[in-house]
């Protein structure tokens, strides 16, 4: 009966698992061009950059990101452009995704010794192509077991989303259970939520076996890696 | 519609706001406060190599820490009463919270264990003293100081994430904000409120846990 149950609603969770791998895709697309940007501003030569840098970054991750989510969805519409529940939460993930991506690009930069930026002004490259051609191709080795350790936060956040209502996997997991109760008087909850954890664990687990292999690889050229920044890991 | 902000508005929500606050900070106080029970516990079984224990202990940080939270409260909320265990709304939050926790603060505390040199502990094993006296007395000492600045990290985080609490229908600050906001539509107002709330409250902790840092290293700076 159980595996009917869920066999039954298979199209139904893979629809689903669909909506959750797009939003987590889109997220960390658009999450890492932010983290980019302001992780550059983190260490930029103007103190104003820096500031506004520091602020964006304390701002998004000292909130929790429920909160900085239910802010996004409700507040949109008092400017003027109300948003829909999947863009939303491809917003708000990223604003957040951003923040904590930052600290990690800015990790890897400051990993950098000094001697080459001194070394390349010497060579008489402009500050731009010090970082085009010799801190961020540096800085992209160590940054990796962190950047997919951020995301497996990420998929794992997106699950957020089904209090906006978006159709992705644990909201399809939820009418699941909602519907079946209706039917047949009695909560398969133990057993669709635990299934919902289990699908969550073997992508998780997947990208966190990645970021380990990364890491090893980043030991075997005789770099260590970068630190996650305070409480990333934990923040979904 | 015209929108101003209504200062007013928030002062007299202030009270049912924070009632709120009163219930985020007991779930999360007693969450944190277990989790770091639940971090030395695992983290000693997992240094000590227990067979069986050390295993499990493994696996749970695994699975947890692989698996969104929210998830884990419904789990925990509506699948385990299939098993009997019926826990009430602040009780299923407490222990989602803690379990969530306890995982991250057995990697915490691990490490600072690890970080005790092994000379200690071969110096332990020929002087006689058994594990639990040096799991207290050596390991404990010296790891914690190594181990505190992540486990604050660690218990932020569960202060921040209480706020998922408000899914299952708690009556913690999110909640009472959201429900305020169903009713007024002062939404504006409410997450400004909250926002600064929170705000506060982790920058105030995250300041501890500097301060923290700085004197737990004390014994070990030069001048």
């Amino acid at each position: 009966m159980p595996m009917a149950l869920l066999l039954d609603n298979l199209g139904f969770f893979l629809t689903g698992l669909e909506f959750t791998i797009r939003l987590a895709l889109l997220t960390l697309v658009c999450a890492i061009g932010v983290s980019l940007l302001i992780g550059l501003m983190s260490v930029s030569q103007w103190r104003a950059l820096r500031i506004a840098a520091l602020c964006y970054v304390e701002f998004w991750r000292d909130i929790p990101l429920l909160v900085n989510l239910l802010f996004i969805y409700f507040g949109a519409p008092l400017v003027g452009v109300p948003l829909k529940p999947f863009t939303a939460a491809l917003l708000s993930l990223t604003l957040w995704g951003g923040a904590n991506g930052a600290e990690i690009v800015r990790g890897g930069i400051n990993a950098i010794g000094r001697h080459q930026f001194v070394s390349a002004t010497a060579l008489g490259l402009k500050r731009w192509q010090i970082y085009r051609y010799v801190v961020l191709p540096q800085a992209l080795m160590p940054i990796l077991p962190p950047m997919t350790g951020l995301c497996t936060t990420l998929v794992q956040a997106t699950s957020l989303a089904s209090l906006l209502g978006v159709n992705e996997f644990f909201r399809i997991a939820q009418i699941v259970v909602e519907r079946t109760t209706m039917q047949s008087g009695h909560s398969p909850a133990f057993l669709i939520y635990g299934f919902a954890l289990l699908v969550y664990f073997a992508i998780c687990s997947a990208l966190t076996w990645l970021s380990r292999y990364f890491e090893q690889r980043l030991q075997k050229t005789g770099h260590s890696a970068i630190a996650a920044p305070r409480g990333f890991k934990e923040s979904a | 519609m015209k929108h101003n902000f209504d200062i007013a508005y928030i002062i007299a929500s202030l009270p049912a706001l924070l009632e709120g606050l009163r219930m985020t900070i007991i779930v999360s106080a007693i969450s944190i406060t277990l989790a770091i029970a639940i971090g030395v516990g695992g983290a000693s079984v997992r240094i000590f190599n227990t067979p069986v224990f050390s295993q499990l202990a493994r696996g749970y940080v695994e699975f947890v820490r692989n698996t969104p939270l929210l998830v884990q409260i419904f789990f925990i909320f509506f699948g385990l009463p299939a098993l009997g265990l019926k826990l009430s709304v602040f009780w299923s939050g407490a222990v989602a919270l803690t379990v969530w926790g306890g995982a991250y603060n057995i990697e915490n505390i691990r490490g600072g264990f690890l970080s005790v040199s092994k000379g200690m502990r071969e110096a332990a094993e020929a002087l006689g003293i058994d594990r639990l006296r040096y799991l207290w007395l050596i390991a404990l000492p010296l790891g914690l100081r190594v181990a505190i600045p992540s486990v604050l990290n660690t218990s932020i985080s569960v202060l921040k994430n209480s706020a998922y609490l408000q899914a299952i229908g708690l009556a913690e600050l999110t909640f009472v904000a959201m429900d305020k906001l169903s009713l007024d539509f002062r939404t504006l107002e409410m997450f400004a409120a909250i926002g600064c709330i929170y705000l506060g409250l982790v920058l105030s902790l995250s300041w501890a846990v500097r301060r923290a840092e700085w004197v737990l290293q004390r014994p070990f700076r030069t001048e």
